[in-house]
């Protein structure tokens, strides 16, 4: 793996520079937000930010998607196009726990059976730059107890660390290594190598939120009917931030939309949190109120996806944590559950 | 990279009205292009969304046989958008299908044993389907004695009427069809079908039971079997739920860590204890 060291300074201005010839999306302040969005050609984005309000899960698995098109003829309406997505992206900027949560979703999305071509597509098509935490931005960061850390290179094809004057790039796939030349720099040497190694030990001990999120799966698997969720639910508006914020959450509904003889069939993000999630022709709900919805949250994250996937549905990021209006937190959630 | 979400077209060939109410029906579907009935490989059991572009999608149970080629079929029940609309079209129209989809009945399970069909109310479809794979003469031999207890509400309500008559008259099926309450011309047998598997009382030797039907039927017809002597590995059923995208993606259908979508739709009772109640 090609390691190399490059000035701080000129990072931004690298990155600003690829804008000019590909599609680059970046964070950059959105009022008083750090948002993903593409670069124009030279514009420099954000290298010291905490981490985007919206999880870039959105770049794979848009919030919506057209499907395909379709158009009315005397019989019925038939297929006009599939839709497919353009071309080769850079996505700068991703926090290692954020880019964690694409490896999950590799899991669902790219099965052997059933390969969702939407997503893979876009995937395939991007290339993955992280800026490792040196510091980690938030008090609710807890990836160090969901198996992530603030260095972590899973779901990375160039990683980049902070060692003060200088940033550590680390070319970790083919595709990053297809930034080797634009991204120049210096051959990196076994100083900075430990220098990397003492910044990750230190940010990790900065994390101070710290939950048994891996022990809790035998405890879930014997506790589905528990008065625990009888009452956890109890304070939930049921607004589905948690969902539409979580770099994992994946869930979707699928509509059709006309407009005269046109139409577009599309995919928009669906939150188990909705009592239209599940509720049936019939008006049977099999998750009739919010105490069902909340338990198949945390069952699907914390029991469900490591049966199917042997991994956690959580990255740890706590953006759920600190977006939820009633101050639900899943970290208290999870401990909670470890004392059942 | 084939993409499962894009439905295979199909034209309407031919719509029955099963029920003297009139809100299910039958549609015999042909394949607009050769390949794609080739491609379509399914077993009884299996479903697929039926896809009408501008109103959506809804997962039926298939109601044909495989071994019956050239088209498939499915018998509807009107009731939200998509199936109200399929309602009223009309031979020759052109609309989509996608599948085959989830898993079917536990065809190689079932081979070499006695097979006793519970089926109430217009929950047979995918049951009918089994039946015609089981008694086509490729595959008649297969299969032990079989047994059908089939129950509606009242005469009205049967479905697939002219193939019961021919079943009544086969020597190699024993079928009981009946009916909560009878009318004036009715002859048949009167009774709930949990009764009336009481009163049949397949034996439980060598044999799998396959049950689908309202959750009221299943409740009380459960007992019967167990009673009967039918291990709960031996009991099959298929679960249905809130279905979008039909192949374990969308995150809906889930009952525990199971896609019915995917994983399903056919699970054994023993199968079923193994996972959460939420169904």
């Amino acid at each position: 793996m090609e390691k190399r060291l490059i000035k701080k300074e000129t990072l931004a201005g690298i990155v600003g520079e690829l804008a000019g010839k590909m599609r680059v999306c970046a964070p950059m302040k959105a009022e008083d937000q750090v948002l993903f969005r593409v670069l124009e050609a030279g514009e420099k984005p954000l290298v010291d930010f905490a981490n985007t309000k919206n999880a870039p899960k959105n770049f794979f698995f848009p919030r919506t998607e057209t499907m395909m098109k379709y158009t009315r003829t005397g019989k019925g309406m038939v297929l006009a196009a599939e839709e497919t997505d353009g071309g080769q992206t850079l996505l700068f900027g991703v926090r290692p726990c954020d880019a964690r949560s694409f490896t999950l979703l590799d899991m669902l999305f790219d099965q052997e059976k059933y390969r969702d071509p939407y997503y893979i597509d876009k995937r395939a098509k991007t290339t993955i730059v992280a800026l490792a935490c040196v510091h980690p931005p938030y008090t609710t960061c807890f990836c160090t107890s969901v198996g992530g850390s603030p260095v972590s290179s899973e779901g990375v094809d160039l990683l980049l660390t902070d060692l003060g004057e200088e940033v550590l790039a680390e070319f970790l796939t083919p595709k990053g290594e297809a930034l080797l030349s634009a991204f120049g720099g210096s051959p990196a040497g076994e100083g900075a190598e430990k220098k990397k190694e003492e910044i990750a030990a230190r940010a990790a001990g900065e994390i101070t939120s710290r939950i048994p999120a891996r022990e809790i799966k035998p405890i879930l698997d014997t506790h589905f009917e528990d008065p625990f969720w009888n009452t956890l639910h109890q304070k939930c508006l049921a607004c589905g931030t948690c969902t539409y914020l979580c770099p994992t959450c994946h869930c979707f509904d699928i509509s059709d939309e006309m407009k005269r003889n046109d139409g577009i069939r599309i995919r928009n993000w669906d939150s188990c949190m909705f009592p239209m999630f599940t509720k049936e022709t019939s008006g049977h709900n099999p998750r009739p109120s919010q105490k069902e919805r909340w338990r198949q949250r945390v069952m699907h994250k914390f029991r469900y996806y490591v049966d199917n996937f042997n991994a956690i549905a959580c990255v740890g990021c706590g953006r759920c944590v600190m977006a939820c209006p009633v101050n639900l937190d899943i970290r208290k959630v999870v401990a909670d559950i470890a004392k059942l | 990279m084939q993409n499962p979400y894009i439905p295979i077209p199909v034209e309407v060939i031919k719509i029955v009205t099963e029920v003297d109410t009139k809100d299910i029906k039958t549609f015999r579907f042909g394949f607009q292009k050769k390949e794609d009935e080739e491609a379509f490989r399914y077993l009884p059991g299996q479903f697929a969304e039926l896809s009408i572009f501008g109103k959506g999608e809804s997962p039926i149970g298939i109601a044909s046989s495989p071994t019956q080629p050239g088209y498939i079929e499915f018998t509807v029940q009107k009731a939200g958008v998509v199936t109200s609309t399929l309602h009223e079209l009309e031979e020759g129209a052109v609309m989509g299908v996608r599948g085959p989809l989830g898993n079917s009945w536990p065809i190689d399970y079932l081979a070499g044993k006695n097979i006793v069909i519970v089926g109430g109310g217009f929950a047979f479809t995918t049951l009918r389907s089994l039946i015609n794979y089981m008694i086509d003469e490729k595959n008649r031999s297969r299969f032990g004695k079989i047994t059908v207890i089939y129950g509606a509400r009242n005469p009205g309500l049967l479905i697939y009427k002219d193939e019961l008559a021919a079943w009544a008259k086969r020597d190699d099926l024993s079928l009981n069809v009946t009916v909560d309450k009878g009318d004036a011309d009715w002859k048949g047998r009167e009774g709930f079908v949990p009764t009336v598997c009481r009163e049949v009382a397949p034996s439980s030797e060598n044999a799998v039971t396959v049950i689908c039907g309202p959750p009221i039927m299943i409740r009380f017809t459960l007992p019967v079997f167990f009673e009967l002597g039918f291990s709960k590995e031996n009991i099959i059923t298929s679960l249905e739920m809130r279905m979008k995208c039909g192949i374990g993606k969308c995150g809906r259908c889930n009952v525990g860590e199971k896609y019915v979508c995917k994983d399903g739709p056919v699970f054994s009772l023993a199968e079923l204890d193994k996972l959460t109640k939420e169904y």
